[in-house]
């Protein structure tokens, strides 16, 4: 029987059972009494074993199968969970990850599995990781204990099987990714076109248009809504990874965490989801790494000797709020611009001038690292930067919020989605683009009067704050506009924690844009996120302020 | 010479040819929008049937000065890239069998340069423009100024 059709279920599923057994495997290391949680984990490597069975893909059987027998001992109470068990499992996750790759990739399997299955097989815990942590024992021993429940399913976890048995059967269907960005495309299209006769509407002031353009506006949104909500995918696709990856800088650093995380059945854009890994494992690492301190020193200021580092979730309207919470020892904001007048980021001056809120934010230059010690787990001072501009890229803004002693918490406002958003139009020269108005904090037309010159840079009053001038024409290479009657159009944006007022030579209001990316050779032009056609048909590129400054 | 069929057309008096396979349309000139930051041989960018689409002035970039002719433009596959080649004038399609000599380039964006009875051709490495044109762009990005208008 020719089974290729079956192949992209096969590895779509697969990976699905491949996440929640990491995410158990790290919930049951902070609870390892979980017995519904330990029936889960026998039950996905077994499912996982007959897919791969059912499909003749015998190494994945053959790793699946140890991970089973693995845990069976631990359900039949023979073998405790402790990290022993958990490191075993969480490479056999690995191991059939990259099986499942070579399978996608149709090339033949070069990785051995038969030793992994042996050591599975031999797998006796070290005696000595219980006498180090004496308060694991209570925890482990009612697992041991439960043995004559064993044979027979728990009723929590009969009820999760049914649960699971009922959502599969609830009527969804799977679909391939491309069709529904096909679809979104075309939403965006319908976006472009709606502007399009609402110009048209404007011109020949037919009240009778502008209903049937009003009316199919309101079905426009509602059809993108529903697009948006089949494109998104819960956050828990992306999350085993985060638990995964403080897991291991904890041990790294041996430090105890205690990892939670909420909202992971929100939805986000896929596109949104597929660029959030690396800026939130980054995010996570320097938490674990530098935020929370070791056991003696948190015992010394009489917090708990376990940290806790919570990742939570949330949405909030058309925006996605993630937040990483840490209860370390937090950044004074004093401190950090001592740091940056140091290593020559900014002067005196210029530090005395920061809020508290903007000293934190100088975190995100490029260069800046407070850590005492340079460690291999959380990089070399380079990483906060990028992770700004990444989330930047994405529509989206960085806020750290800290208390000295108490923690720290860095909070990411996405959009839902990065294809639709609102921007705001600009004229410079001969050219108009777009500003995603994320990165635009208020519009502003100011008086040549209200222009103070500090040495070289041209500076003006807002909220009792002295912010500096630039010409968006002179970053973009273009003439420098004149201003006759003395008015200076500007736009106020946040480039390395500090506002900046950017004058341009006309704000044009703001609109809704289908965002397009630009292709080869385009793509890498740098300071552009992208393009869109306006309800005219001209094309305006939209910038990447951050990226520009 | 691995391309079966050749597009030919001309530029600053000069004859030039692409794999039929990476072109997907000849056009008339159309409006395009100027877009900030980049090359001036970059005329602006065009709505190829959705895409966003940049549009090359390939007289001025091969520094061969644009004509006074409406020309056409050269849509390349989509596949390959968002772009567009402004040339003088679009010939006729020719047959891989019909070239009667080919002799090496030196000049790193000619793969080779081709007799036939239509003329000497001189046949465009696209991946090499497509790089050649990223690298100009990288070289040219927009650098921060101080100061007010």
């Amino acid at each position: 029987m020719d089974m290729s059709q079956y192949k992209a279920l096969f590895l779509s599923e697969s990976r699905e059972y491949l996440r929640t057994i990491a995410e158990q495997v790290v919930a049951l290391e902070q609870s390892p009494a979980d017995r519904s949680a330990i029936d889960a984990l026998f039950r996905g490597a077994h499912s996982l074993k007959g897919m791969a069975a059912s499909m003749e893909y015998g190494d994945v059987v053959v790793v699946a199968h140890s991970m089973e027998d693995l845990m069976a001992r631990v359900r039949d109470g023979a073998l405790p969970f402790g990290a022993g068990v958990a490191d075993l499992l969480l490479e056999g996750v690995d191991l059939i990850d990259a099986l499942l790759q070579d399978v996608e990739e149709e090339r033949p399997s070069s990785l051995p599995t038969d030793g992994y299955a042996a050591r599975l097989a031999s797998y006796v815990p070290a005696p000595e990781k219980k006498a180090k942590k004496p308060d694991e024992a209570p925890k482990a021993a009612p697992t041991a204990a439960e043995p004559a429940q064993a044979s027979e399913p728990a009723p929590a976890a009969e009820a999760e099987r049914a649960k699971e048995s009922t959502t599969e059967l609830g009527g969804t269907v799977r679909v391939k990714t491309e069709l529904l960005d096909h679809l979104i495309n075309l939403t965006g299209e319908l976006v472009t076109n709606k502007q399009r006769l609402l110009s048209i509407g404007r011109e020949l002031a037919s009240p009778a248009l502008n209903d049937a353009v009003s009316e199919t506006s309101k079905l426009l949104r509602a059809l993108h809504d529903e697009v948006m909500k089949v494109r998104l995918m819960p956050f828990e696709a992306i999350s085993d990874r985060f638990q995964r990856s403080v897991r291991a800088v904890a041990k790294k650093s041996g430090k105890e965490i205690n990892f939670e995380l909420t909202g992971r059945e929100i939805g986000l854009d896929r596109g949104v989801l597929e660029q959030l890994v690396d800026p939130l494992n980054h995010i996570l690492r320097n938490a674990v790494d530098h935020g929370i301190e070791d056991g003696e020193e948190r015992e010394r200021a009489g917090k708990p000797a376990r940290g806790l580092v919570k990742l939570s979730v949330s949405r909030d309207r058309d925006r996605i709020h993630i937040t990483v919470r840490d209860d370390g020892r937090g950044m004074e904001p004093q401190s950090m611009i001592e740091a940056a007048v140091r290593k020559g980021l900014i002067t005196p001056e210029e530090g005395e001038l920061l809020s508290p809120r903007q000293a934190l934010m100088l975190s995100c230059i490029p260069g800046f690292s407070t850590a005492k010690e340079v460690t291999d787990i959380s990089g070399r001072g380079v990483g906060m930067d990028a992770v700004n501009a990444a989330i930047a890229k994405l529509g989206g803004t960085l806020g750290i919020e800290s208390e000295p002693g108490q923690g720290t918490s860095i909070t990411l406002k996405l959009p839902l989605t990065i294809a639709i958003i609102h921007a705001l139009l600009v004229q410079c020269g001969q050219i108009k683009t777009a500003i995603p108005v994320n990165a635009v904090q208020r519009t502003v037309e100011l008086s040549r009067r209200q222009i103070e010159t500090v040495g070289r840079r041209q500076m003006f009053q807002l909220d009792d704050e002295s912010i500096p001038l630039l010409s968006l024409n002179r970053v973009l290479g273009l003439p420098l506009g004149r201003f006759p009657d003395g008015i200076l159009p500007l736009f106020v944006t946040e480039a390395k924690g500090r506002r900046v007022g950017m004058v341009v030579d006309r704000l044009l209001g703001q609109h809704e844009l289908f965002v397009k990316r630009l292709g080869r050779p385009l793509d890498g032009m740098a300071g552009v996120a992208g393009g869109a056609t306006l309800g005219d048909g001209e094309i305006v590129t939209i910038l990447d302020i951050s990226e520009l400054l | 010479m691995t391309a079966e069929r050749l597009l030919v057309f001309s530029v600053g008096r000069e004859l030039f040819a692409l794999n039929l396979t990476e072109v997907c349309e000849v056009m008339e000139p159309q409006q395009s929008y100027p877009f900030a930051g980049a090359p001036p041989y970059y005329l602006g960018l065009i709505n190829f049937h959705g895409n966003l689409t940049a549009l090359l002035d390939f007289a001025q970039y091969l520094g061969a000065g644009s004509r006074p002719l409406p020309g056409k433009l050269l849509v390349i596959d989509t596949k390959l890239a968002h772009l567009a080649l402004k040339v003088d004038a679009v010939g006729s399609i020719i047959d891989a069998q019909s070239i009667t000599g080919a002799t090496r380039s030196e000049e790193p964006l000619i793969e080779a340069l081709l007799e036939t009875p239509q003329g000497n051709l001189r046949l465009v490495r696209l991946e090499t423009l497509l790089s050649s044109l990223e690298d100009d762009l990288r070289a040219a990005a927009p650098k921060s100024a101080p100061g007010g208008n």
